[in-house]
Order: C-alpha cells, then sequence, then structure tokens
C-alpha cells in the first residue's frame, strides 16, 4: 500500500454541546487508499467526527482539510459535492422506497425536474454490477436483508461519486459471512482508488481490514497506529485508559429448577410469523444467551414473555405457573424484571423525574401508595437507596431522566427493576449504547442477579457477550431457536452457522405449506 | 460506590431564576400576542394603548365589571381543567364544546323534571348529569382511539358538530317548552327553549355568603357557587395529578405509552379513564350559566367554552394554579372586548383574534424556553457525572 | 334515486373536500399535519367572496387562496421552525381564522357574518358528454372549479410520484434525516407542502362562497375541513383515494338533502355527514399507512 497524499487531515477540530465536548483538538490524517480505522468506546466523539465531516456539524475549533484545502461543510450537500460519502450506522433510508429511488434522492438524474423509475432503475442496476453489489433496483427497501440493505447505502455513496467512503459501524448488524462480503467489497473498493475510513470498536476485525488505526477517548485522539504492529489488547488499552480485563465473577453453584419455560411458543406480527415453535427452558441460577442477528424475533421473544405481545400458541410458564397471555402487570407481580432492549422508548419516560422512572411499575405497591395517596417518605428512602446502590450519577431527584447519560439511564433502570430481588430477569441488549465501565457494570450485575438465584435470559446481538455471560446459548434464527450449546467451549463459527441459518431448520421445514418468497435464505430485515 | 449523603442533596428542587422564567414566558406571550393583535386594531384606525387601557379601566375600575370577570372565568376554569386532563395523558379533547352541551342538556333535563326533590338531593344530581352527559359523549371518541386507533381531533369534531344538532333537535323539539306566557313583559314570541329549571336544583349566587361578610356585591351582577366549586375542582386536579397513583399513570402513559406498558401501565385503559374524567369535568362547563344565572337551556346558550378552554390550559400549561389565573385572564379579556365594543366601537371579534394568537405565542414560547433549559440541566447533569 | 341531478349535486358537494383533502396530502406527506386546514377554508371562503366584491370573481378566488396561504404561513413557522405541536398550531390558526373573519367581516361590510351576493366564475359546459340528454345535468354549467378539482388528482398524482419534488417531499415526510444527508432541504419541502396546502384550502373556501353559494355566509364550511382530513386518511394518502371518500362524502350530503324531512328531524339528517366520518374513520383507518413521520417535528442534524 503506497501511502502517496493525504486525502483528509483533521486538525485541532473541537465541537461542543451542552454540557458536554465531544470531540476535542482532533488532529489525524487520512492518507489516498487507505482504509483507515478509527475506533473508540460509544462516547468517545468518532459519529461526531464523522457528522462533521459530512457537513452535517461544523466544527467549533480547527478545520477540514480535503486534498490540501481547509474546507467548512455547511451542508452535507457541500461534504458530498465534495467527494465525501458516508454508510451510516442506522441506515438512512426509506422503507417504502425502491432501491433506486433511494440511491437517487437528492440527486436526481436531470431529467428536466422528472423521475423515470425505469431509467433509475437501470442506471442504479449498471451501477451495483460495475462494483459488485448484488441488489435487486426495483426491490423496495423494507423488503429486504439487512445486508442488502447496507449495500444499498453504499451505492447511495458511490452515485454520488465519493472517493472518501466512511463506514460508521458497519459489522454492527452483520453475520460473520456477510462481514466476510463486506471485506471483500472494501477490497474492491480500494483497488479503484477509493479511500475508506472504518470506525468500530470491533477490534478483531480492525486489525484485519486496515491499514492503520486512530485510537479516541474521550473526545481526544489518544493515537495513530500501524494495525500489523499492535494487538488488540493494546488497543483496547489505549481506548479505555487502562488495561482492560473482563474479569467478571461467577459462582460454581449448579442451577436450581426450571422457571422459566416456553413450550411451542409462536406468535404472530405484521402478517407474517414472528416467532415459529419456540421452546426453551432457564433455570433459576442461570444465564440462558439468546444469540443471533437483530431482527430474527428477540425483540417479540421480550414481548411475549412480558405479556406485550399475544401468543397464538404455546405455552409460557413461570415457576410451574402458566402465564402465557397475562397482562404485563401480572406477569411483573411473579418476580420478572424486565431491561428491554430500547431503553428511551420501551424503559422510561423521559420528560419525567429519575425518581418517578424509579417506582414506575411498582407504583402502587404498598410502601409507595396508600389507596388514592402517593407516600413520599417511602419513595424517597427507596429511590436513593436503589440510585445508590446501582451507583447512578445525578445531580437530583427531580431531574428529567433524559439529562442523564446513556449509561446512568441503564443503571437506573436497573435500579428499578433489580429492587426487588426478582426470580426472573430478562435483559434485552442490556450493554447497547454503553462505555466499557458501565457494560462491565450491568453484565456484573446480571452475574450477582444469578449467583442470587435468579433465571437470567439475556438476549444480545454481541456474541461476545453472550459467550463471556451465559451458562448456555439458545441461537435463534428466523424466529426459532435453531440449536442449544453450553456457553464454555461453543464455537462461534458454529454459531455463527445457525446464526444466519446456513445451518439449522429454515422457515419450510418448521412450517410446511408456508412460502417465505425469498431465495436466498437471508434474514427479513427488522 | 461513593459513600455520599444523599438525603437533602439530591431532593434539590430546580433553582430559583428557572420558576421565574416558567412564570414569566406565558405572560411575555400574552403581551406579545397583544401586541400582535394591536396591528388589527390599527388597521380599523384605532389607537391600540387606548383601546387596551379602555379595556383595562373598565374592567378593573367598575365593581360589576369585577364580579362579571368572576362569572365569566367559572366555566372557563372547567373547560380548562378538562383540556389540561387531557393533554397529560397526551390526547387532546377538543370535544369539551360538545361534551359541555350535552352535560348541559342532561342537567337541565334532570333539572326541570325531577319535581318534589328536596334541593340537597337535587342539585347535586343534576349536577352529577351534567358530568355523565359529558362524559358520556366522550366515550365514543376515546374508545375508538384507543380500540382502532382513530385520532381523537376528527372524532371530536365530528362529535361537536352532532352535538350542536343534537341539542338544536331537542330543544326545539321534544323537549321545548310549551307552558310560556306569550306577551308576558313584552316577549312577542316564545323562546326555543326547555321548561324552566326547578328552584331545587339552582344554584344559589354568592352573594349571600359574601354579604354576610360584611362585603356588598353590586345590583345587577351576579357570580354563584360554582366559581368556589371551580376552584375546588383545580385544587382536586393538582392533586389528582401530583398525588395520586393513577395520575402518576396518566402522566406516564401521556409521555411514553411504550414505556409504560412495558412497566405494567395498561395505556389503553389509562387512556380511557383519563378522557372519560375529562369529559366528566367538560360536562360541567356549561352548568355555571345554566344554574346559576339563566334557569333554562335555551338555543342561545354560550358557545365557545370549549375553544377557550384550549387557550386556558396551554397558558396554564396544564397546572391548576395556571389554570385559575389563566381563566380570570380569559375573563377579563371577554368582560373588556364588550367593554371596548361599546366604548371604542371595536368589534368584540378582537377576543378570538386574540385567542388564537395566544395560543401560537404561548406554545412557541414554552418551546423556546423548554428548550433552553433542557440544556441547561443538561449541564449540570454531566457535571455530576463524573 | 341515482338520477343525473343526484349525482351532479353530488360532485359539487365533493368539490372542496377532493380540493382540500388533496391539499391535505401535500402536507402530511412532507410530515406536517394541517388540522388548522378549516380555518384556512373559512378564510378562504370569507376573502374570496370579498375579493370577487371588489375585484370580480377571478380575482377573488385569487385573494381566497392567498388568504389560505397567509394562515398556513402561520401554522408552517410555528410547526416547522419553532417545532410546536402541530395539533396545537392548527387549532389556534382555526380560532384565528374565526376571529380574523368576523373581524374583517364587520370592518369591510358591517356585517360580522355574510357579505353582500357575488358574481361566480363563467360556467362551463363539456361538449358532447352534455349534449348527452340523461348526462346534462352532470356535465352542463359546471363551475370550472370542478373541473380543476377532477385535474387536480391526477396532476398531483403524477407531482408526487413523477417528478424530483414528490420524491424529495415524500422523502421527507418518511425519513427527513435521511433526505437531509443527502442534500433535500428538508424545511423548504414542508413549507411547500404546508403551504400548498393552505392554497388549496383557500381555493375550496373560495369555491364554496363564490361559486357555490354565491355569497360567504359564516359557518358554511360545517367541518369541511375535517372531513377533507378524514378524506385524505381513508384514501391512505392518494390523490385518487381522496377522491373517492370526498365522492363518497359528497354522496351523502347530496342524499341527506333531497330526503324528505318528513319523518327525520332536519337535524339528524343534517348529522349524517359527521357520523359517516366517524363511521369510515372507524371501519379504516387500520388499514391505511400514513407517512412515517406525520405530526413530530424536524430539528436539522438531529442525532440517532
Amino acid at each position: 500500500m503506497e501511502r502517496t497524499d493525504t486525502v483528509l487531515a483533521f486538525q485541532g477540530v473541537t465541537k461542543r454541546f451542552p454540557g458536554v465536548v465531544a470531540n476535542a483538538d482532533v488532529s489525524f490524517e487520512v492518507c489516498q487508499g487507505e482504509i483507515h480505522a478509527v475506533v473508540g468506546e460509544n462516547g468517545a466523539g468518532k459519529s461526531t467526527l464523522m457528522k462533521i465531516a459530512t457537513g452535517l456539524y461544523q466544527p467549533d475549533e480547527g478545520q477540514l482539510v480535503y486534498r490540501g484545502r481547509p474546507v467548512v461543510f455547511r451542508t452535507p450537500g457541500q461534504a458530498i459535492a465534495a467527494g465525501i460519502g458516508i454508510v451510516h450506522q442506522h441506515f438512512m433510508l426509506v422503507a417504502n422506497f425502491t432501491v433506486a429511488e433511494n440511491v437517487i434522492l437528492g440527486a436526481e438524474p436531470p431529467r428536466r425536474g422528472l423521475v423515470d423509475p425505469k431509467d433509475a432503475a437501470s442506471r442504479v442496476g449498471e451501477l451495483a454490477r460495475r462494483y459488485g453489489l448484488r441488489v435487486d433496483p426495483a426491490a423496495r427497501v423494507e423488503d429486504l436483508s439487512v445486508g442488502e440493505q447496507q449495500r444499498v447505502e453504499i451505492l447511495k455513496v458511490l452515485y454520488r461519486g465519493a472517493d472518501l467512503i466512511i463506514l460508521d459501524e458497519p459489522t454492527a448488524v452483520l453475520v460473520p459471512q456477510e462481514v466476510e462480503e463486506l471485506f471483500e467489497h472494501l477490497e474492491t473498493l480500494k483497488r479503484q482508488g477509493k479511500t475508506v475510513i472504518f470506525i468500530s470498536h470491533k477490534l478483531d476485525e480492525v486489525l484485519r481490514v486496515s491499514g492503520r488505526v486512530t485510537v479516541l477517548r474521550r473526545g481526544r485522539v489518544v493515537g495513530t497506529v500501524e494495525a500489523r504492529g499492535t494487538t488488540k489488547e493494546r488497543l483496547a488499552e489505549m481506548m479505555v485508559g487502562r488495561p482492560v480485563l473482563f474479569d467478571l465473577k461467577r459462582s460454581d453453584r449448579p442451577p436450581g429448577e426450571p422457571y422459566l419455560v416456553l413450550e411451542g411458543v409462536s406468535a404472530t406480527g405484521g402478517g407474517r410469523t414472528v416467532l415459529r415453535d419456540v421452546s426453551f427452558t432457564v433455570r433459576s441460577g442461570e444465564v440462558y444467551g439468546i444469540a443471533g442477528v437483530e431482527g430474527n424475533g428477540q425483540t417479540e421473544l421480550a414481548e411475549v414473555i412480558m405479556g406485550l405481545r399475544p401468543v397464538s400458541t404455546g405455552r409460557i410458564l413461570l415457576g410451574g405457573e402458566t402465564v402465557t397471555n397475562l397482562p404485563t402487570r401480572d406477569v411483573r407481580r411473579r418476580g420478572v424484571a424486565y431491561i428491554p432492549e430500547d431503553r428511551h422508548r420501551r424503559g422510561l419516560a423521559l420528560p419525567m423525574t429519575v425518581w418517578e422512572n424509579c417506582i414506575i411499575g411498582f407504583h402502587r405497591s404498598p410502601e409507595f401508595a396508600r389507596g388514592p395517596r402517593l407516600v413520599f417518605t417511602g419513595i424517597f428512602t427507596a429511590v436513593e437507596e436503589a440510585v445508590r446502590r446501582f451507583d447512578v450519577r445525578l445531580a437530583s431527584l427531580d431531574s428529567p431522566v433524559q439529562n442523564l447519560s446513556g449509561g446512568n439511564q441503564q443503571k437506573l433502570i436497573l435500579a428499578r427493576e433489580f429492587r426487588g430481588s426478582p426470580k426472573l430477569v430478562l435483559a434485552a441488549q442490556p450493554t447497547r449504547g454503553l462505555d466499557i465501565g458501565a457494560t462491565e457494570f450491568v453484565r456484573q450485575q446480571l452475574l450477582d442477579a444469578r449467583d442470587r438465584g435468579a433465571a437470567v435470559l439475556l438476549i444480545s446481538a454481541d456474541l461476545e457477550e453472550v459467550l463471556s455471560v451465559a451458562d448456555r446459548i439458545g441461537v435463534i434464527y428466523n424466529g426459532h431457536i435453531q440449536a442449544e450449546f453450553d456457553a464454555r467451549g461453543a464455537d462461534p463459527k458454529v454459531l455463527g452457522q445457525y446464526m444466519t441459518g446456513a445451518r439449522g431448520q429454515s422457515a419450510e421445514e418448521a412450517t410446511p405449506g408456508v412460502a417465505t418468497g425469498r431465495e436466498e435464505g437471508g434474514r427479513r430485515a427488522s | 460506590m461513593k459513600a455520599q449523603s444523599v438525603t437533602k442533596a439530591k431532593r434539590k428542587r430546580p433553582r430559583g431564576w428557572f420558576t421565574v422564567l416558567e412564570v414569566s414566558s406565558p405572560v411575555l406571550a400574552v403581551l406579545f400576542a397583544m401586541l400582535v393583535a394591536s396591528i388589527a386594531l390599527l388597521a380599523i384606525g384605532k389607537n391600540p394603548l387606548q383601546v387596551y387601557g379602555t379595556m383595562v379601566a373598565f374592567c378593573l375600575g367598575r365593581a360589576d365589571s369585577v364580579v362579571n370577570i368572576l362569572y365569566k372565568a367559572t366555566p372557563l376554569i372547567f373547560a380548562g381543567i378538562a383540556v389540561a386532563i387531557g393533554f397529560r395523558a397526551s390526547l387532546f379533547n377538543i370535544g369539551v364544546e360538545g361534551q359541555y352541551a350535552i352535560g348541559a342538556t342532561c342537567a337541565a333535563i334532570v333539572g326541570f323534571s325531577l319535581k318534589g326533590l328536596p334541593a340537597l338531593v337535587h342539585l347535586p344530581l343534576t349536577i352529577l348529569a351534567g358530568m355523565l352527559g359529558g362524559a358520556l359523549w366522550a366515550l365514543v371518541p376515546i374508545w375508538l382511539k384507543v380500540k382502532r386507533g382513530v385520532h381523537e381531533v376528527i372524532t371530536t369534531i365530528m362529535l361537536n358538530h352532532t352535538a350542536y344538532l343534537l341539542v338544536h333537535y331537542l330543544i326545539a323539539g321534544p323537549f321545548m317548552d310549551k307552558t310560556q306566557v306569550i306577551g308576558a313583559g313584552g316577549a312577542g314570541s316564545p323562546r326555543v327553549r326547555m321548561p324552566e329549571i326547578l328552584a331545587s336544583a339552582r344554584m344559589p349566587e354568592l352573594r349571600g355568603f359574601l354579604e354576610s361578610l360584611g362585603i356588598s356585591m353590586p345590583q345587577h351582577s351576579s357570580v354563584n357557587w360554582f366559581l368556589v366549586l371551580g376552584l375546588l375542582a383545580a385544587v382536586l386536579y393538582w392533586y389528582f395529578i401530583w398525588r395520586t397513583p393513577l395520575g402518576l399513570e396518566v402522566r406516564a402513559v401521556g409521555h411514553n405509552p411504550k414505556a409504560a406498558e412495558a412497566a405494567g401501565i395498561p395505556p389503553g385503559a389509562v387512556a380511557l379513564k383519563a378522557f372519560l374524567l375529562s369529559g366528566a369535568v367538560a360536562g360541567l362547563v356549561g352548568l355555571s350559566d345554566l344554574l346559576g344565572y339563566f334557569g333554562y337551556f335555551d338555543i342561545d346558550f354560550p358557545k365557545g367554552y370549549g375553544f377557550t378552554g384550549i387557550a386556558v390550559a396551554l397558558v396554564g400549561r396544564n397546572g391548576a394554579l395556571g389554570i385559575v389565573l389563566a381563566s380570570l385572564l380569559f375573563g377579563f379579556l371577554s368582560r373588556g372586548g364588550l367593554g371596548v365594543q361599546v366604548l371604542e366601537r371595536v368589534p368584540m371579534e378582537t377576543y378570538y383574534i386574540l385567542q388564537g394568537l395566544i395560543i401560537l405565542c404561548i406554545v412557541i414560547a414554552t418551546d423556546v424556553l423548554r428548550r433552553y433549559m433542557r440544556a441547561q440541566e443538561k449541564r449540570e447533569e454531566a457535571a455530576a457525572d463524573v | 334515486m341515482f338520477s343525473a341531478e343526484m349525482l351532479a349535486s353530488a360532485i359539487r358537494l365533493a368539490v372542496p373536500i377532493i380540493i382540500t383533502g388533496c391539499g391535505a396530502i401535500y402536507s402530511e406527506r412532507s410530515g406536517v399535519v394541517n388540522i388548522g386546514l378549516e380555518g384556512m377554508m373559512i378564510a378562504g371562503a370569507f376573502a374570496g367572496a370579498a375579493g370577487t366584491v371588489f375585484w370580480g370573481p377571478y380575482v377573488g378566488i385569487l385573494v381566497g387562496m392567498a388568504a389560505g396561504v397567509a394562515l398556513a404561513l402561520v401554522h408552517a413557522v410555528a410547526s416547522i421552525n419553532f417545532r410546536v405541536d402541530q395539533i396545537v398550531s392548527g387549532t389556534a390558526i382555526n380560532i384565528l381564522a374565526y376571529g380574523l373573519v368576523r373581524f374583517s367581516a364587520i370592518s369591510i361590510f358591517r356585517m360580522a357574518t355574510t357579505t353582500p351576493h357575488v358574481d361566480s366564475l363563467p360556467k362551463v359546459t363539456i361538449p358532447g358528454l352534455a349534449a348527452i340528454p340523461w348526462l346534462r345535468p352532470i356535465f352542463a354549467n359546471l363551475s370550472p372549479l370542478v373541473l380543476v378539482a377532477f385535474l387536480l388528482v391526477p396532476f398531483s398524482w403524477w407531482l408526487l410520484y413523477r417528478t424530483v419534488y414528490g420524491l424529495r417531499l415524500r422523502s421527507v415526510g418518511e425519513h427527513p434525516l435521511a433526505a437531509e444527508t443527502l442534500g433535500v432541504d428538508v424545511y423548504l419541502m414542508k413549507y411547500a407542502g404546508v403551504l400548498t396546502s393552505g392554497a388549496l384550502a383557500g381555493l375550496a373556501g373560495a369555491y364554496l362562497s363564490v361559486e357555490h353559494t354565491g355569497m360567504y355566509v359564516e359557518g358554511m364550511t360545517q367541518g369541511l375541513g375535517f372531513i377533507s382530513l378524514a378524506a385524505m386518511i381513508f384514501g391512505n394518502w392518494m390523490p385518487a383515494g381522496a377522491m373517492w371518500a370526498g365522492l363518497l362524502f359528497g354522496f351523502a350530503q347530496a342524499l341527506s338533502l333531497r330526503l324528505v324531512a318528513g319523518t327525520i328531524p332536519y337535524q339528524f339528517i343534517r348529522m349524517i355527514p359527521y357520523l359517516l366520518t366517524i363511521v369510515v374513520l372507524a371501519g379504516w383507518v387500520r388499514r391505511t399507512r400514513p407517512p412515517a413521520t406525520v405530526g413530530q417535528p424536524y430539528e436539522r442534524g438531529e442525532a440517532l
């Protein structure tokens, strides 16, 4: 790889928001034709930096130098015109538009203000063929798999003639096989003279595919190193500032009786079957991890257990008692704690105060309410205790919860849910968007609950998390538990095969006569 | 883990100057709206300062005006509370118009038809009938919203129109008072109205009580005990929202129904309760006029309280004290509108222009303020998270 | 009952709903709810009549549209730039319109609730079709705005689905952040949607006063603005759907006007359009798909 000229240089870039400095004096260079990785944990400032590079934000101090000239991008349009394109972590696709419409939006072929669907489709198809990105231009984006949607995002960028392509956490939603395909695409792009910035926190992949790596921590650049000359551990240490030891403590006590049992549970949603004949058991004192790529029924699984979605067939038992289709309140009353996967949507009422969010769901218990009266002494004693126990850092219990950081919000949810010594903990994507410190804390809390005898159901798209926290693992694909494994000694490659449906029961086998209408056997996008 | 004494420190209320901003922003918004309305005044060749001056003098300089303002504010308190309850659950009850018409109808029917009951029984029964009527008219919109996801705004507005027609039919048809004496006291033709409400269902004026306290009341103006009921309702509303578990549930559902659901609070059931409660309070809106002043229900019964109630709830920012103050404000504007129409020949319709402008200015100001405060609070929270 | 006169009446009554319904589609497709359409129609009705009194029907109708745009501008600034609750803003517009119209009526005509009679636009007759005797009532002596209404439907479809403008407008209502990252001016598109809806609502109002009734009368819109929203929902945010829904409501109104007011009191007959709207929404709303972000305020560069 030749390092000729610098394509993009960040020089002293600083960006501030109320209460936080997202980027502080960031300086590094990206060279022509390289794949340059930018790593850092959640909140390190990677996304903000890229938003500056693509014109969504402007730096408060410092500047960008693009191809030797200082530039300021005031709008995304200017960055695009300069040749910088970004594939966002959360796809920016209009769900009910076609692939072609999504690609040409904002840069429509000049036909005197008209849009010709056939013409657009053929142009996009041509582009896709040239770069080897297989996707149907006339397909609606909401019908595509996640991997295919990512290809559309890449096409968008290429269609606009981008020379510098930024990929923000591209592998977060892909399975191992799709990751391989993505890396092939990146090599193709490199051969065609493009430059790539690769943002990730998956250090294995970063070391595999990139030439140089820049590490950010708390908004600052820690250093830029050659990928060849460094290790995962070294990078992790740079990211966090201390040696990272994911040292989770767990007891060796054998698990108890089965506590949560699902038998043949099926559910539908949006006109299709989202859960098919799901059966598994979680015992008291063990962690059962559900591994799988998002969009295979994990959300719906949590919902049926919590009574937020109806079960069409099958049974759910809790401690021997049938709880299928019970209202949520009754499920929770039986000692079930729920850590939802989207804490902003399902976990907290953001404009309400810390103490209110801390007692929601328990607000009618005798210590908090007597008849039509709320008992504030009881409430505040309990909330203060919980906040202290779970290390929730805040200025005031009366603050709206939306002012807390993501990590503190998640800890607050834990404080709320764990207060009553639950017998079942349902944790869905519990460490998503959290920094390493908070992630460690949450995982340890789950293990502590397990050691106290609770049954813990951990649903996570992060395979590493499942492998390190769970005792047993079930792989979910296409709404069905395809296989179960012991966590100790489980082979990630085998797990990956089940996660993609390369092995295991396909939809046709599960429900004869029901056509899925998909030839690739790819996953539905969520 | 920090070994920190959390009790007092963590319960710190937002700083004083936050509250000052919160209180002053509605006031500033109202003033700004009046400024904009001045343009309309200038357009018809009037001097805004003179007009507003006359308004203030007319309203506050005469005892009968002050009493009248209190009287006019009474239905607005109920209307504001009704709308505010809906807003707390993130529901928009524009149907207060129709709900209070139906409520007044039911109250009137109970009021004139149940003979021989003592006032202690008849009056509360009549009031209850009003509340029931309002709640009933709120049932269909909230049912459709919860069961089928139909937006309550369109259904309530449709029902407003329907209510007017239904009430018109009832007054002019089956319930028309045919016993009226024509020609007595100069009346040329019978009024289209229901029979007179029996004395046992009428709400007494506050006059007697106030005069017993030594306060003398102007001769021709009246205010009745519904004013006191309204203040009581405001207190109950505050208590309900902030001190009861159901109130907490209503707010939780209003802010984030999905999170409430995951916490075990059934959003549909809570929304239903809140909206029916809103309708019941709406049913009270017309009763001050009906039982405390007119004594009968006719087709010229005052309209528009429902829409003014929306403005009251917004200006009062859904708070009990705010609603009471806002009701007084709009009572002031209403009375003032009459005054300037007579004295300055400014059309009364300025009242509605002001209403619309005030709503817009209030919500804009509230939004701007909220954004600013949020930025401030974020700064404080980030400082605590070290 | 299905006579040509009936259909002709239904069509004439459907026109304001079709025009306003199409207008509502523009606004909602850009992501902004416009509850204030009723107020814009009222303003258009009055301004149209008033304008016709002074300057004749052609200018008068344009004045009506301008009134609708003016109110829409207020709604747009409040909803788009200040991101206030769109329903509250729309309601404020309705109240404001009511007051402004009355105020203007008194100031200009000395009467709060009506204007003088006005001339309408010269009538149009469609050749060929009007020659067929039993079709004559439908195709002869039409207000040109009837033609405008029915041409508006395919034009709107073409505009939304075959032009760059339409593609961008729809993207802004579905995923404004995506559109912004691709260089689409989100605020501009929303403004375009809202102002267009105001212009069309104003046009519909002017049609009511100038073409249909011959003068402005307070209350003449009788909730048509909201019924148009229902028509839009029923039509699944598509122009053709709004048209059919509008015809349905027009037909119901035509029917109700012809029912002999003997056995059923006339108040109940007049309730039909409102109750029908509720029934239609109750039955149909589950099968419809609104634009994804309709009603949600948008902030530039909003973080994910």
